[in-house]
């Protein structure tokens, strides 16, 4: 799917010039400085950026929860700030570092609650409610109070209370922040699961990058309150995919001049890292133009050297996502 | 929308009320105490070293208008500081119908408990002191409820304050012997006191509960008196209390504590 653009009908959130700055006693923090974007209805879509980037800020405006000082939001085409009941009656969030929930009611206690304040009728909804509570492994819970459940079925019971109220767009800040690996997965398959299955907008922001990775087709990478980035996971991966290659020979009895194949790659690839083993020989080297390592296939082959493998460096989000940010804070990765 | 709204938020506070019902239950006896300690005091040094109204009687209505209001304001203001504190508060600022009127649907469950928790108080105050109350709920009701949504105006700026100072437990509790302040305030010397919030509901529940008078025989002047006060404290708390949500959105503070 093509990144929407500002004024696209596909456009369900549109963010545009937004700004924020907060005033305290002694001095001015500019939390945003411009923030545009947007996202299509069904897209489930990361939000980066490291500490104080203005992530919080930018949900929070979103939300209502912070009045911005200038920018307009729509989410299904209504104006956030002149109508805030109607965009509100299309958001959910689960917020970072807050409970979200009340620990002395029951899982479906909440879950009836929260989705009433929406509008929602559990009564009505019962179905559906017993359907969140089966993707997000809930079931045996509901009748728990929130105080007595483990940290990953507190912040499932937080996921469930924002997805009962069957708003369109769900914001979800740091959702899998203090989980241990196995309900990280849990609740990553229940997104998909929920994604695919009800084509909400979703927008997750989260420090873990293998998270958004997983769960998203899209990021947006904000750096000191601006876009730096706005791209498919696959094209942002493709802009940092390097030629850097290890190519691992083994030494063998119809190798010509063994002794001077070090020396031949050490002239013929100054950027070659060689490492020399009796058996093997590992060459660690990166590429600027793509045919290179023709060159060096062919330097291989005339010393009749047994190629044993040769594997293409992998970039991640994680990578790509320090290499945004150290670029933007001109920092030298 | 609002109904289903309303439901939520009366079952939520009800299932909370009977989650923490040892809260309740030592409101109660504390609450008990206290007048009683009061009382006997009071009676001990002789009622006229301390004018609560006058009279023991008005000591009796004072301290229940005092109950009605603390109820009252206690309510919204110690609510936003502790949904802020737990981190529900944001959650509940999401509701297209908006907190103002979260606060206000659980606030008006919350007069019916309150309303219980005096009557049973009011109840031990009258058993164990042996003072006659006449007890005409038709007329009682009424100035109850005016009463109660003064103190909900009242709640309502210190709930403004609370969402932006968060911690503001400290000023709660001089604002809980200030309201005695009021009442002390004899009228014949300051005419104007009867213009301040709680005073009239207690000169009224004064004539009801110790004079027997009924509600349409108290004089058309101080029933005017007591309904704009009621209308004026609301408008001016909600109103104080927007502006607060205004400037804590605008300072990010909803979420902090």
């Amino acid at each position: 799917m093509p990144n929407p653009r500002y004024g696209d009908s596909s456009c369900y959130l549109e963010v545009q010039g937004l700004r924020k700055t907060f005033i305290g006693r002694k001095r001015k923090v500019e939390a945003i400085k411009d923030i545009s974007f947007c996202v299509a209805q069904g897209e489930m879509i990361g939000f980066l950026g490291p500490n104080g980037a203005g992530k919080t800020t930018t949900i929070k405006s979103v939300l209502g929860l912070v009045r911005p000082d200038s920018g307009t939001i729509t989410v299904d085409g209504i104006d956030c700030a002149g109508n805030p009941r109607e965009a509100a009656k299309r958001m959910a969030a689960v917020l970072e570092g807050a409970r979200n929930t009340y620990w002395r009611l029951t899982v479906w206690e909440n879950m009836q609650f929260f989705a009433g304040i929406h509008g929602v009728c559990a009564a009505k909804d019962k179905e559906y409610f017993e359907y969140l509570l089966e993707t997000l492994r809930l079931q045996d819970k509901r009748n728990t109070e929130v105080r007595n459940l483990s940290s990953g079925y507190k912040q499932k019971t937080a996921v469930a209370c924002a997805l009962a109220k069957k708003t369109p767009l769900v914001f979800l800040d740091e959702p899998t922040l203090g989980l241990d690996v196995e309900s990280s997965y849990e609740l990553r398959a229940a997104l998909k699961r929920l994604q695919s299955e009800e084509q909400r907008t979703i927008v997750v922001s989260s420090h873990d990058m293998n998270v958004i990775q997983d769960v998203c087709n899209r990021v947006i990478i904000i750096s000191n309150g601006r876009v730096v980035a706005d791209d498919s996971i696959d094209d942002l991966l493709s802009l940092f995919r390097t030629r850097n290659y290890k190519i691992v020979v083994s030494k063998n009895a119809y190798m010509q001049h063994p002794e001077s194949l070090v020396t031949e790659i050490s002239q013929g690839f100054s950027q070659a890292d060689i490492n020399e083993t009796p058996d093997t020989v590992e060459i660690a080297v990166g590429f600027t133009n793509p045919f290179e390592i023709y060159d060096l296939i062919k330097t291989l082959s005339d010393f009749r050297v047994a190629i044993e493998s040769i594997t293409q460096e992998q970039v991640d989000l994680e990578k790509a996502f320090l290499e945004i940010v150290r670029r933007e804070n001109g920092v030298c990765g | 929308m609002w109904l289903i709204a309303l439901k939520a938020s009366w079952r939520q506070t009800f299932t909370l009320q009977i989650r923490y019902l040892f809260n309740f239950l030592s409101a109660i006896i504390t609450m008990s105490l206290v007048f009683l300690l009061m009382f006997y005091g009071v009676r001990a040094v002789g009622a006229g070293a301390l004018d609560l109204g006058g009279t023991l009687d008005g000591l009796f209505t004072g301290y229940i208008v005092w109950m009605i209001v603390l109820n009252g304001y206690q309510d919204l203001a110690f609510n936003v500081a502790t949904e802020a504190q737990t981190g529900t508060l944001e959650q509940l600022y999401l509701s297209p119908v908006g907190y103002k009127w979260l606060a206000f649907f659980s606030g008006s469950l919350n007069a019916l408990i309150s309303l219980a928790m005096i009557s049973v108080i009011t109840a031990i105050m009258v058993l164990t002191t042996g003072q006659e109350l006449h007890l005409d709920i038709l007329s009682i009701l009424p100035v109850y409820i005016g009463v109660y949504i003064q103190a909900y105006g009242l709640g309502f700026v210190l709930g403004g304050l609370a969402l932006m100072f968060k911690r503001i437990q400290s000023f709660f509790q001089v604002v809980t012997f200030g309201v005695i302040g009021l009442f002390m305030i004899p009228w014949s010397k300051y005419p104007w006191a009867k213009y301040l919030p709680f005073t009239m509901g207690q000169h009224l529940l004064q004539e009801i509960m110790m004079k027997g008078m009924k509600l349409t025989k108290v004089q058309g002047g101080h029933l005017a008196v007591f309904a704009v006060v009621t209308v004026a404290c609301f408008v001016v708390g909600w109103g104080l209390f927007a502006l607060a949500e205004k400037k804590a959105k605008s300072m990010g503070l909803l979420g902090q504590y």
